[in-house]
């Protein structure tokens, strides 16, 4: 990574840390707010898709379906944005995602590092805490209808993602060339 | 490529170049480790973690894909796996350098990062020069594919048909794929297994051949299809020749590597050494079968009189634990530790000079000193020393 670079993902990570310990202390005032930011990550995921049809995807064989997928992302979150009781379910779905994912690939890899006799219980640990937080989402915010642990969900991820900002922005990545 | 030819071809091609039995199995048995040289393995030996010359599939989905990410699988995959054609190509037409960045790294055989992996093994172990085949052979198995996750070079669509041979030519027969890693491909009804769609440039679906499943790793197949990068220009893949190719080249890289002959030169092939076999060769390459690692091991039985041991990946591993620190490069596992992490110096610090940082950076330590990942300091001590590992 260059300085710029390292630069750029430290300040990124303490802003959303900052971002997120606010969050998670008043969750109600921010349910509205989380709302409106998923709505315009959407946006702002179209437009970088419409950058990239131009600038990479219109080289590619097929390349025009990303154009069209920019288009109807950017549709959909318009779309979003004007009817706000859609976004918990949004909401819920990216958080499930996040969480559902993450933990199976964690289990899996301890399953995998243990057959080939390396540590795997942290991994193990951290999938099975993702697995059951996205167990948690769905009861709380399905059945028991409270939005406040989606403002909860997405605060940890966004604290989870900034550490891991932070700690990227200090490891050494320059490779040793010897002519 | 699989084992069959990584491990059991290397060992015939190392016959014919000259190599004593034993000598050709340290070979084969280092060009297939750098299949299963993974982080989680080196992890289990407490062995340099950027020695790593390939990646399990959950290794890659637990990747992170930001900017460290992505670098560390394009070394890793660019360097063993995909080595670049030319490193200054221009795409055919006006483009962002992000995406000559990425046209840059499509791998072909005969360019001329070829030769400086065939040199970097020249007067150094077994192991450098079994790693350096693995890398020479998949040139031409994974050609036209980039050892870097890119929709827009990676990427196929379902255009794909098979050629077969019906006396007169070819006859075409569609190839269906499916995504369920862990079924066999089905040759009888051309079913195969390949990543998924992910329209993310930056997605691990998107890495080398994965969109094309393991056809290319396939001796006896020949197709063709629609490259992404390609300009709607149908590619036909004749894997039986790249594959004869790739063992006379192999052949011929490393007599001149045991110093019989004075030059390497790029797009030679030793076709005297193969000739006599050629016939027998032929018939392993094209027979329609998944694994041709029994066919192979006759081949090179016969060739060498002896018995080929298989394959087994904890062969080396109790000399490599049970040694102390300062002697664990001079094992059989250390040795070819150095060899990757010389080969992947190398080709991060030739992307990095071509001005594209899609492999991370590099510091020549020469100008520079050392900075960088600790890992590579065993490099340095081993250049230091300047001894025949």
């Amino acid at each position: 990574m260059s300085r710029f670079q390292r630069v750029k993902s430290f300040t990124a990570g303490i802003l959303m840390i900052l971002f997120a310990l606010l969050m998670l202390l008043a969750p109600e005032e921010f349910y509205d707010t989380l709302a409106a930011i998923i709505s315009f990550m959407m946006i702002i995921y179209g437009l970088r898709l419409l950058i990239y049809y131009f600038r990479m995807a219109r080289h590619m064989v097929g390349g025009k379906s990303t154009l069209y997928q920019a288009i109807v992302v950017l549709d959909a979150a318009l779309f979003t944005l004007a009817v706000a009781s859609m976004n918990s379910f949004i909401i819920m779905m990216y958080l499930l995602g996040i969480y559902a994912f993450s933990g199976a690939v964690d289990i899996l890899r301890a399953f995998e590092a243990k057959r080939n006799g390396a540590s795997w219980k942290m991994k193990f640990l951290t999938g099975c805490i993702s697995v059951l937080f996205a167990v948690m989402l769905v009861i709380t915010g399905v059945v028991l209808k409270k939005t406040e642990i989606l403002v909860y969900g997405f605060g940890i991820s966004l604290i989870y993602s900034a550490t891991v900002r932070i700690a990227s922005a200090f490891r050494r990545t320059a490779i040793v060339y010897i002519q | 490529m699989n084992s069959d030819f990584h491990y059991y071809a290397t060992y015939c091609a190392a016959q014919l170049a000259g190599y004593s039995h034993e000598d050709s199995q340290s070979i084969a048995y280092s060009a297939q480790m750098v299949d299963f040289c993974t982080r989680t393995l080196l992890s289990t030996l407490k062995a340099p973690l950027s020695a790593a010359t390939t990646q399990l599939q959950l290794e890659l989905m637990d990747a992170r894909t930001d900017i460290a990410g992505l670098q560390d699988i394009t070394r890793i995959w660019a360097s063993f796996h995909f080595l670049p054609y030319d490193l200054n190509a221009l795409p055919p037409k006006r483009c962002c350098k992000r995406y000559r960045d990425k046209y840059r790294l499509i791998c072909k055989p005969n360019g001329e990062l070829l030769s400086a992996t065939v040199s970097l093994a020249k007067d150094k172990s077994l192991q450098a020069v079994g790693v350096a085949m693995h890398v020479l052979a998949d040139t031409w198995a994974h050609q036209n594919f980039a050892g870097t996750p890119s929709l827009v070079i990676n990427n196929t669509n379902s255009w794909f048909y098979e050629l077969l041979e019906d006396g007169n030519g070819f006859t075409e027969r569609k190839l269906n794929f499916r995504h369920s890693a862990s079924s066999p491909d089905d040759l009888e009804h051309s079913l195969y297994t390949s990543s998924l769609y992910s329209n993310s440039e930056n997605s691990i679906m998107n890495l080398g051949h994965g969109r094309a499943g393991h056809l290319p790793d396939y001796s006896f197949i020949r197709y063709e299809y629609l490259p992404a990068w390609g300009q709607y220009e149908v590619i036909v893949k004749d894997n039986p020749s790249d594959y004869l190719h790739a063992f006379a080249q192999m052949v011929y890289a490393m007599r001149w590597l045991r110093g019989e002959t004075d030059d390497f030169a790029l797009d030679a092939y030793a076709w005297d050494a193969v000739e006599p076999y050629r016939d027998e060769i032929e018939r392993i390459i094209k027979t329609r079968q998944l694994d041709a690692s029994a066919d192979w091991k006759a081949l090179g039985e016969r060739l060498s009189g002896q018995t080929i041991e298989s394959f087994r990946l904890e062969k080396y591993q109790e000399e490599y634990l049970n040694a102390v620190e300062e002697e664990k490069d001079d094992t059989f596992l250390g040795r070819l530790f150095i060899a990757a992490l010389a080969q992947k110096s190398m080709v991060t610090g030739r992307i990095y000079q071509s001005g594209s940082k899609l492999a991370g950076y590099s510091v020549d330590y020469r100008q520079k000193g050392f900075k960088g990942i600790r890992d590579f300091k065993r490099l340095i001590r081993s250049s230091r020393g300047g001894k025949r590992q």
